[in-house]
């Protein structure tokens, strides 16, 4: 089960005890030298005496962080070196929506550390009081001015500092450009109707009513926000004459568009540069209609267990070496100039991660409306049951 | 200590958790039917009968669940009833018990691993490719109703095979050997013997499974591609998207209501197709 | 009849085989197949939270199973001799237990155990001297293992009286005629007779609390099992790491099962 060099003298092991009391070196070095490393991190578990107290820890943040995040949008690696650097392991939860992020929170008792929520959510989180205010002084690597404002401003409400950003980036379409036949599909309005005609039974769009109900609307030429019955109406009536027609509802559509079963997905951005590196058949646009601008933030919730680690984790991906190879592995564009001037050219020049000035221009931010509207959220049930 | 006293002193640990762990829940799921929504989701405290009145909003998923959950029923009962046949009657002792457990073990993995397997072989890339070679061309079976019931069937099918097992173990293997030495042939054994003897456990089996697939969520879902939308679909939504608590509860009141006539209505069967039997065997 | 038993043995084991052969995919993704490799094996077993949200798993399971197993078979006893309104009170109660979606459980737990903690936790810290030290209620293993128990108790109970009901009752009542104690009776007639029904829902409580998503996913506070590790990590993209924990759970409980049997069988011929 280790893989470290197995065996020990128990001489040796003393020196090392001694060396790891001392605080000369760190509580991730002992337990890899002595081989404990492994044994702890099963055993530590299952029994509690076990496990290093929090006191003996290299740093005082205790030995983990729970995050709830989004699918695809961190790199495994640098949750790696947070461990060694702080002894903390780094438990990610994933979830598919804002509001099952938000109906977790509400609930109570969901033991997240850090989470990630979408600018449009913020204003609700604060108004429920979930989340918390943030203490900048522990956060060293925020520096708010190398920060784009257009995706920093939402962190900020009444003045006070819930968020720092994350990520950003734009909800679009993916398609497998084999089965284009040469008329290109650059709008929503493409979208849906060729969804209805040679791209029957092939296409996939998200479980989530903001970007399905948005990009329907869009179709229109609505606002992707509108709450307007009448033009709600008309998406919904959009919607369900493309059901039919519909591979999936899900916003799991990277597995379907690899195997080739489905050929054109709502996508974002991410997700749209993961495909397209492995495949360059699939190909990731904006609809010129406009669409979904967004931007992740991390905040800790209200009566986070381990609010020290919280910090130390959001500091340590904020340090722009750490974000840098965050934006490689999974694609969504930094809004931080400091991170930003460590990317390779290739990347900023990506026009996946950075769009065209005129197809971005036309985009809309979410509003918290949209989020908690109940009648987006009936028409989506509506729309699923039909 | 009288009878009395034990059957009290057996029952009591069950019913302290039944109090606590279901009619405690139930009765906060029943009070907050008649709330209302929250601005920001969640459950204001009201008295309303507004989200009763908004049932037929889910008309389709109940629509929906009633006719695919007794068709996986009935299609998982016909496939488990053989199988529960051969092991309980057919089979060597020795082989009986691990064939048996060989029937549940491989829910000892998630279903969501296995679901994902089943997109696999239903995929372009699994059942639709085999069919190609043989000239079938352009089958589709993922994100499918077809799909989902080929889930609910597998799913399902440990929780019919057990019961029915259990019947047909306890039938007196000499009834059987009696009716042949009389002379009956096989297939008039099996109709005038074996099966009447195991309809408790078909029963049991039918109606676990039925109630079940009544709250199913997780195979239409994963299966049916978010096309297929189950009453069980429709409370995850509730919860879990629009945090519509106040309505979901309403919903959930509605499952358990059409569950209790669904059920009650399925018990009175069973008993009449049973007469001969005490109501023990009818099960309630 | 043999081929048919085959074949529906096929039907459950073919998933299994895939699961199994992805799990030796070189590559990261779990729809194209790029040579094989065992390195997902040892990623899952060096992942912590692997290894910790299995051991709830199997905690939970057991510990469930075992509760509903002796807690549901005392309340099928108490049953199978009783009449009467209690009796009728019961049987609706457990009907209610099973027909509940478990959705509807999960959410209802939750709801249920945080308002009644957010009262009992400040009266708790108001009888400690030191409030830090006054124990504290929170959703965690144990909120799972009381809700999974609430609904195997009901299965255990349903399949152990199917069985009672089909046993003779004569064997009993000899018994008792015979002034033997009833926990005699009952240790020596009705619970040999009884075994099957108590491991078969002993086997079938294990299962359902192993392989349960929804009830634990509301109700398992911080928490991981490991469907709902299984669960998030399915959303970040299917990698063979899934399908080697899948395996691995296999392998163990086939090993287990036939070490099992090779002691029964040794067992019975000496």
């Amino acid at each position: 089960m280790t893989d470290n060099n197995g065996y020990i003298s128990k001489r040796k092991f003393m020196e090392e005890l001694r060396r790891y009391e001392k605080g000369s070196v760190t509580r991730r070095h002992f337990l890899g030298v002595t081989g404990l490393g492994a044994a702890t991190a099963v055993m530590g578990t299952a029994i509690p005496g076990l496990r290093p107290s929090p006191a003996l820890a290299a740093s005082d943040i205790g030995d983990r962080v729970i995050l709830a995040t989004w699918p695809n949008y961190h790199d495994p690696e640098n949750f790696e070196i947070f461990t060694d650097q702080t002894g903390a392991f780094t438990q990610v939860n994933v979830f598919g929506s804002n509001e099952e992020m938000l109906a977790k929170l509400q609930a109570g008792g969901s033991g997240w550390d850090v989470f990630v929520p979408t600018n449009y959510t913020i204003t609700t989180y604060v108004s429920e009081d979930l989340i918390e205010p943030l203490d900048l002084s522990k956060l060293p690597n925020y520096d708010p001015a190398a920060f784009d404002s257009r995706f920093a401003a939402a962190g900020t409400v009444d003045g006070v500092v819930y968020a720092v950003p994350k990520n950003w980036g734009t909800t679009g379409l993916a398609v497998n450009s084999k089965h284009e036949g040469g008329n290109a599909i650059d709008s929503w309005k493409a979208f849906f109707d060729r969804t209805m005609d040679d791209f029957s039974g092939r296409t996939m769009v998200h479980d989530y009513q903001l970007t399905t109900i948005g990009n329907a609307l869009k179709y229109f030429g609505y606002s992707f926000n509108s709450i307007d019955e009448g033009e709600l109406a008309k998406a919904e009536k959009l919607l369900i004459d493309a059901k039919p027609h519909l591979f999936a509802i899900s916003s799991d559509y990277q597995p379907a568009m690899r195997s080739g079963d489905a050929w054109l997905t709502m996508c974002w951005t991410g997700d749209g540069k993961q495909m397209n590196s492995d495949m360059p058949e699939i190909r990731f646009t904006l609809g010129k209609e406009g669409g979904e601008l967004w931007s992740d933030f991390y905040a800790i919730p209200k009566g986070a267990p381990h609010r020290e680690a919280a910090y130390a984790l959001i500091n340590f991906l904020l340090d722009p070496q750490v974000n840098s190879r965050e934006v490689l592995a999974h694609g969504y564009p930094s809004a931080d100039a400091r991170t930003d001037a460590l990317l390779p050219k290739e990347i900023l020049n990506d026009p996946i991660l950075y769009p065209a000035k005129d197809l971005l221009d036309a985009l809309e931010f979410g509003a918290a409306a949209t989020l908690t509207d109940p009648n987006r959220a009936e028409l989506m049930a509506r729309f699923k049951s039909a | 200590m009288t009878q009395r006293e034990r059957n009290w002193l057996l029952l009591a640990p069950a019913a302290a958790w039944f109090f606590v762990m279901l009619i405690l829940p139930l009765s906060f799921v029943f009070v907050f039917s008649f709330g209302e929504r929250g601005d920001a989701g969640g459950y204001v405290p009201a008295f309303t009968f507004e989200q009763y009145a908004n049932l037929p909003a889910r008309f389709a998923a109940f629509k929906n669940t009633l006719i695919l959950a007794p068709l996986g029923t009935l299609a998982a009962m016909l496939i488990a009833y053989p199988l529960a046949y051969q092991l309980a009657v057919r089979t060597d002792p020795k082989w009986r018990l691990i064939l048996l457990v060989l029937v549940i073990v491989p829910f000892w993995t998630s279903i969501l691993i296995r679901s994902y397997a089943w997109l696999f072989i239903l995929g372009g890339q699994g059942i639709p490719r085999l069919l190609d070679f043989i000239g079938i061309e352009d089958v589709r079976l993922i994100y499918t109703p077809f799909a989902v019931l080929i889930g609910i069937i597998y799913g399902y099918l440990p929780l019919m095979v057990f019961p029915i097992y259990v019947a047909l173990d306890r039938l007196d293997k000499r009834l059987l050997e009696a009716s042949a030495d009389l002379g009956a042939r096989p297939m008039t054994t099996f109709f005038r013997v074996t099966l009447p003897m195991s309809i408790p456990g078909m029963a049991t089996g039918c109606m676990l499974v039925f109630i079940l697939l009544m709250g199913e969520f997780l195979i239409p879902a994963l299966l049916g591609g978010g096309k297929v939308f189950f009453v069980g679909n429709a409370l995850v939504d509730l919860f879990l998207q629009s945090r519509n608590w106040a309505f979901g509860s309403a919903v959930a009141m509605m499952l358990i209501v059409v569950m209790l006539v669904t059920v009650t209505v399925y018990m009175r069967l069973i008993a009449r197709l049973n007469t001969q039997r005490d109501d023990d065997v009818a099960l309630m | 009849m043999r081929i048919y038993a085959f074949c529906v043995y096929l039907f459950l084991y073919t998933p299994i085989g895939i699961i199994a052969l992805f799990s030796f995919n070189a590559g990261r993704h779990a729809s194209q197949f790029q040579g094989f490799s065992v390195k997902w094996y040892g990623r899952a077993l060096n992942n912590p939270f692997v290894m910790e949200a299995l051991e709830n798993s199997l905690m939970i399971a057991f510990t469930s199973a075992a509760l509903a197993s002796i807690i549901g078979t005392m309340a099928a006893v108490g049953l199978h001799s009783m009449r009467g309104p209690v009796r009728a009170i019961f049987d609706a109660v457990i009907y209610i237990a099973i027909m509940i979606p478990g959705i509807v459980i999960g959410i209802a737990t939750l709801i249920a155990l945080v308002t009644v903690f957010d009262v009992v936790n400040p009266w708790l810290a108001g009888l400690w001297a030191d409030a830090e030290a006054a124990p504290q209620f929170s959703m965690g293993r144990g909120s799972v293992i009381a809700a999974h128990t609430m609904f195997t108790m009901a299965l255990v109970v349903v399949i152990v009286r199917a069985r009672l009901s089909t046993v003779e009752g004569a064997l009993m009542e000899a018994s008792a005629d015979l002034y033997a104690p009833p926990w005699v009776t009952f240790r020596r007639i009705t619970l040999p007779l009884i075994a099957p029904a108590i491991f078969a829902g002993f086997l079938l409580a294990f299962t359902f609390s192993f392989d349960d998503f929804i009830i634990a996913f509301f109700v398992a506070g911080s928490e991981t099992t490991l469907p709902i590790y299984i669960f998030s990590s399915i959303r970040r993209g299917v990698t063979p790491e899934i399908n080697a924990i899948g395996t691995m759970v296999m392998a163990a409980s086939l090993i287990l099962l036939i070490v099992a049997q090779l002691i029964l069988r040794r067992d019975k011929k000496t």
